[in-house]
């Protein structure tokens, strides 16, 4: 204990018992799922309607605009959102917007190879890969004006003549655009098609919520899905518990020991500045 | 000829003919117009993929430089290039299967999720030592963030309901104020700074700059 007391002690902790601590309420619940309920946000729900309200044969553009490392985050909701698709038999169109997140379609495509042999989807006819198509603005720009002209062949560099992408000329053409995002291109996909019509929910890490959420209030989104905690209510939903349900209880332990040592460093700065501040005044007397 | 198209006025003239051409057809119907816009943004799109192979030339140029000359940390800008064209071989023997499939999965998707997992210890001790109510006003940030980080819990609504619309209304009005602010700010700047940059203000977007 530092010489200033337990309340020092509190104000100042070491940031490695925050790392203990948060490594402990992370691992735990992983290994020994509890399964504490959750509350469905209204976001969500909205996001859920919007997404369902997809037809059949609807042209559905599946933008990935994420590294690898953030597909950890939304996972959930990409899975959860693509079985919806799936399920109401809209036409899939993948696109990347990260060289890493070329191999997540078909970590996708394996995690719902059930969904796809139940509804007897084949590629080329009901859902395709495009792979890393968005390097940057002027590529978005031209896939909404002329994605003829700038798309010709699948991430494995087969001709998409001849597949339902023939009917896709322009922007136009795209009935709904799905967007699952830690940022990359997602504004250039906003700019040339979503504020031409073209109607688009996200799914975005947590971090851009905030900046996300001016979008939905001007109806530029039509839903947001909020990060890992929005597509754990969305498998909730949809009636399919995975990872992200599984990930909720370590969210939730996560988010009460960061408050539990917030009000513990609070407590301790109080306490101790009032200590010293009262023990001047006695040694003034 | 030469000379007169390394001149700053040649270099704008082409720069705002070609911002018109893509800026017109948003608000005018010009069948023609639009035609050319498509065929120049698909022109620009392939141009900008080529700047990749032109970064690759530059970067192996630049860390060619670092190793012949035994540097501080040459050995990892080795590392970084042998990397570099191991890729490119791997890439050739197919993305589905093989070399390539395997580094993506074995090598690149693990180091990347562990370094955006690891962020979460920096954040969390970063935000739990750095709310202190040290005044009026950061206590009332304070007890904001603690009631929208309770209501993030998914816990918390199904326990006290009552925190969601609480929660709601404190992101739905302070939290979208503060972003809004932001992005109007953003926004405008880059309104300035395209117009600047038309007006020749701003010449080092061209390359030229300081030799006037």
């Amino acid at each position: 204990m530092s010489n200033g007391g337990i309340w020092k002690t509190f104000a100042e902790y070491d940031r490695r018992y925050v790392y203990l601590a948060l490594f402990i309420v992370v691992i735990g619940p992983l290994l020994s799922p509890i399964g504490v309920p959750i509350s469905v946000s209204p976001s969500t729900r909205q996001y859920y309607e919007v997404i369902n309200a997809v037809g059949e044969g609807d042209i559905v553009f599946f933008t990935l605009n994420t590294e690898f490392s953030g597909y950890n985050e939304i996972q959930s909701g990409i899975i959860a959102s693509m079985r919806v698709f799936i399920e109401n038999g809209a036409k899939i169109v993948i696109a990347v917007g990260h060289p890493e997140a070329t191999s997540i379609p078909s970590m996708i495509f394996q995690d719902l190879n059930k969904e796809l042999t139940e509804n007897e989807y084949v590629y080329g006819e009901d859902y395709i890969s495009l792979g890393y198509i968005f390097p940057n603005e002027a590529a978005v720009a031209a896939l909404a004006e002329d994605f003829q002209g700038t798309v010709s062949q699948d991430w494995l560099g087969v001709p998409t003549a001849g597949t339902f992408l023939d009917e896709v000329k322009t922007w136009k053409d795209i009935d709904f655009i799905s967007d699952y995002t830690t940022g990359l291109a997602t504004t250039h996909v906003m700019n040339h098609f979503a504020l031409r019509g073209t109607p688009m929910a996200v799914n975005c890490i947590g971090v851009m919520i905030p900046s996300s959420m001016n979008y939905l209030d001007t109806g530029v989104y039509l839903a947001l899905l909020n990060s890992m905690r929005g597509g754990a209510e969305l498998e909730y939903l949809t009636g399919h518990p995975a990872s992200g349900l599984t990930a909720m209880d370590a969210f939730t332990f996560g988010h009460y020991m960061l408050i539990g040592f917030i009000v513990i460093g609070n407590l301790g700065y109080l306490m101790y500045t009032r200590k010293q501040t009262y023990g001047r005044g006695r040694k003034k007397q | 000829m030469s000379e007169i198209i390394k001149t700053k006025e040649f270099q704008l003239s082409i720069m705002l003919i070609s911002f018109l051409i893509v800026f017109i057809p948003y608000f005018l119907d010009i069948p023609a117009l639009d035609a050319v816009s498509t065929k120049l943004i698909t022109i620009a799109a392939l141009v900008n993929v080529f700047t990749i192979a032109l970064a690759v030339s530059s970067l192996v140029k630049r860390n060619m430089n670092f190793i012949q000359r035994k540097t501080r940390g040459w050995y990892f800008k080795a590392y970084m290039l042998i990397t570099i064209v191991l890729m490119l071989v791997f890439s050739m023997f197919g993305l589905e299967t093989g070399p390539y499939h395997w580094v993506m999965f074995a090598v690149v998707n693990p180091l990347s999720s562990v370094n955006y997992g690891i962020l979460a210890f920096y954040m969390a001790s970063t935000s739990a030592r750095a709310f202190k109510a040290r005044n009026t006003k950061a206590a009332l940030l304070l007890i904001t963030g603690v009631i929208v980080l309770l209501y993030q819990a998914p816990l918390t609504g199904t326990v006290f309901p009552g925190i969601e619309p609480v929660a709601l209304y404190l992101t739905d009005t302070f939290g979208k104020a503060a972003g809004k602010m932001f992005l109007i700010s953003i926004t405008v700047g880059a309104l300035v700074f395209g117009v600047r940059v038309l007006l020749g203000n701003e010449p080092s977007v061209l390359g030229i700059g300081g030799k006037e």
